[in-house]
């Protein structure tokens, strides 16, 4: 669906853009959430996408923070508000008010730490619980530059993703390793997702009107019985 | 939940990071109100007229008659017109829409509608604690963003990663210690923001009253961070089914149907969401159609440092509906105020037995340009008719936040889209006068 909207779309962004400043000049805006046990890498994963930059220092974030990011994907621009949340316990009253706000999520574990890895389950609830039910994650591991302090093979991180339905990517944020891949996959099944409410949304709102649809719906069928 | 349990050091760097949050908001707000302005003109050319029988022979968009058998139109999925061949946008391989209809999706993906629609499924209405919460924290931001402004000293202990990770919150650096003691004051404050929306305000405002500034950004800042998604989704608590019966009925009967339905929940859902918030314009089709509200208002925006006021120039209208239908007479003028707290009255002359009056009158409204955060300038089109009776044309609502007023787009003229009037308590602030 998304490409065939493209020219369309296309042409009615350009006569917003000729009147608005560059920062509205997308198409739409996707939320995204990145979660994950403290000092598994979330926020050098989000600046090493967002800025391009690495720091190896370990700043605890403060409960939430956000960057924003226009990709261009599949014929649209896409804006990212690509929230990063504070790994730690205590703040966990601020980050989960945020996930419900988020069309998909970024669950990362560290591969040097299986305390991470075993986090991970908790973290799934933690989405089920507080977010809506078709959010889209993608499971990352995250480090994988650091082969040689690897505690989390990536056959468990592989299983563990296909258990929890969740599509999984190794990455280094310090190497940049997959890291936009990881963004553009899950904005790409954001994309399908959306796709997918919207065509199921459609008969639901045309509810209203089924009987006229209904009277006229059998037409096309007719004209293949009559051959 | 309060922020009582974060250091204040913390508490200011969440706080800047609502206060991002909620600029960005801002802005997407007024895209999608832009966004629906031109949905609701597209309909408004594809609307059946009261005038026209409403029936099967002619095109629901074009208007253009259907032959009985050949161009005789086939049925849109979405709508349930007829649809001329040329009214109708491809999806897909072999499917296509109605052009309003098309537009209706297509409003619904850049606005992430579609997300709202799905989150509500899960979290109706009656469960919404945490878009408290964040409300809660954006009102906090509001009061001590404002302050960090204002006593201007160098950063006390704060280590150097933490100010090489954002150069942003140099802004939240200034931080003294009267600044904590308020803060401690504020927070005895929050306890009562649960209990009622009225304490909130008088706890902010009291806590103002302590420093320097004004009450009234407060208050108005209070109600912009209302906008939460949780409010839009609030909405959808109307079954939407029966909504949609009722309105298409009744737009039916008004005979200014603009036959998708989705058109008519999509608006209603919106003008729902939005009411309680100052980005509340576009209203439902039916009271669009009554008003009769049309044409564009051709507005530039400045904001002059030298002076410290805005300046408003107002170059002309076009396309306005006639004030006096019945005598097809119009005498326009324009009329603003600043919103929320309607301050700032300002008028440009009539001018007579017109639709497309040209103005090229420069208003100027005194403000500090820190208070124009979270201010909307208002702008209504009136016909000034006999006997000082009031005919209102139209309005339209412009964000004044600073982002805008260094916009170089919007120090040239622009054209609005004139909205119908709004129905919020704070967004609808154009009663005649």
């Amino acid at each position: 669906m998304a490409s065939s909207h493209g020219i369309q779309m296309a042409s009615a962004t350009a006569t917003y853009g000729q009147k608005e400043s560059s920062d509205q000049n997308f198409d739409y805006m996707f939320k995204i959430l990145i979660i994950g046990n403290s000092s598994v890498g979330k926020t050098s994963f989000l600046f090493r996408y967002a800025d391009d930059s690495f720091t190896p220092a370990f700043v605890s974030t403060v409960g939430i923070d956000f960057k924003v990011k226009t990709i261009y994907r599949n014929d649209k621009r896409i804006k990212l508000q690509i929230w990063d949340t504070a790994g730690q316990e205590r703040y966990r009253t601020i980050t989960t008010a945020y996930y419900r706000g988020a069309m998909g999520f970024i669950l990362m574990y560290d591969i040097t730490n299986e305390e991470s890895f075993n986090a991970v389950q908790d973290w799934s609830t933690q989405i089920k619980t507080y977010s809506w039910d078709n959010a889209q994650v993608l499971l990352v591991g995250n480090k994988c530059d650091m082969e040689d302090e690897r505690v989390v093979n990536g056959d468990r991180g592989r299983q563990l993703s296909e258990h929890l339905g969740f599509e999984f990517f190794e990455a280094s944020a310090k190497d940049n390793i997959n890291v936009k891949q990881t963004f553009e996959r899950l904005v790409d099944i954001i994309c399908e997702k959306m796709s997918e409410s919207l065509d199921a949304g459609d008969p639901a709102v045309t509810g209203a009107k089924q009987g006229p649809q209904l009277t006229e719906q059998p037409a096309p069928p007719h004209q293949d019985c009559a051959c | 939940m309060d922020l009582d349990f974060l250091q204040s050091l913390e508490r200011e760097r969440v706080l800047e990071v609502l206060q991002r949050d909620k600029q960005l908001r801002l802005m997407e707000e007024d895209r999608i109100r832009r966004m629906k302005c031109e949905l609701q003109e597209l309909r408004r050319r594809g609307a059946k007229s009261c005038a026209r029988q409403y029936g099967e022979r002619t095109c629901a968009r074009c208007q253009r008659p259907l032959g009985k058998f050949w161009n005789s139109g086939d049925v849109c999925r979405g709508c349930s017109h007829r649809i001329c061949s040329k009214c109708r946008v491809g999806v897909g391989a072999a499917d296509w829409k109605c052009t309003v209809c098309h537009a209706y999706r297509d409003v619904k993906i850049r606005s992430g509608e579609w997300f709202l629609e799905e989150k509500f499924k899960k979290f109706p209405v009656t469960e919404n604690k945490y878009e408290t919460v964040g409300e809660t924290l954006l009102k906090t931001y509001n009061v001590l963003s404002h302050i960090s402004v204002v006593p201007p000293t160098p950063p006390p202990h704060l280590d150097q990663q933490f100010l090489s990770r954002s150069g942003s919150l140099k802004n939240s650096i200034p931080f003294t210690k009267s600044v904590e003691d308020l803060m401690v004051s504020f927070t005895s404050h929050m306890r009562k923001i649960s209990t009622s929306q009225s304490d909130v305000q008088g706890g902010l405002l009291y806590v103002d009253g302590g420093r320097k500034g004004s009450c009234v950004t407060f208050s108005s800042q209070k109600s912009l961070s209302d906008t939460d998604i949780n409010k839009s989704s609030r909405l959808f608590k109307v079954p939407s089914l029966p909504n949609l019966f009722k309105r298409s009925k009744d737009s039916d009967h008004e005979g200014s149907s603009t036959g998708a339905e989705e058109e008519t929940s999509f608006s209603s859902e919106y003008s729902g969401g939005k009411r309680g918030s100052n980005s509340s314009i576009c209203t439902d089709g039916g009271r669009f159609e009554s008003i009769g509200v049309a044409g564009e208002l051709e507005l530039a925006l400045a904001y002059s440092g030298d002076a410290s006021c805005l300046e408003i120039t107002v170059g002309a209208c076009r396309n306005l509906s006639h004030g006096d239908a019945r005598r097809r007479r119009c005498h326009p003028y324009v009329k603003f105020y600043v919103l929320p707290e309607k301050s700032g009255k300002m008028k440009t002359t009539v001018k007579k037995n017109t639709t497309d009056p040209v103005y090229n009158e420069v208003l100027k409204y005194q403000i500090e340009r820190h208070l124009l955060f979270g201010k909307r300038l208002h702008a209504s089109v009136w016909h000034s008719g006999t006997l000082r009776r009031k005919v209102f044309l139209g309005e339209i609502l412009i964000p004044l936040d600073g982002w805008r007023c260094e916009d170089k787009a919007s120090q040239c003229f622009n054209w609005y889209p004139l909205c119908p009037k709004a129905e919020g308590p704070d967004g609808g602030a154009a009663e005649q006068d």
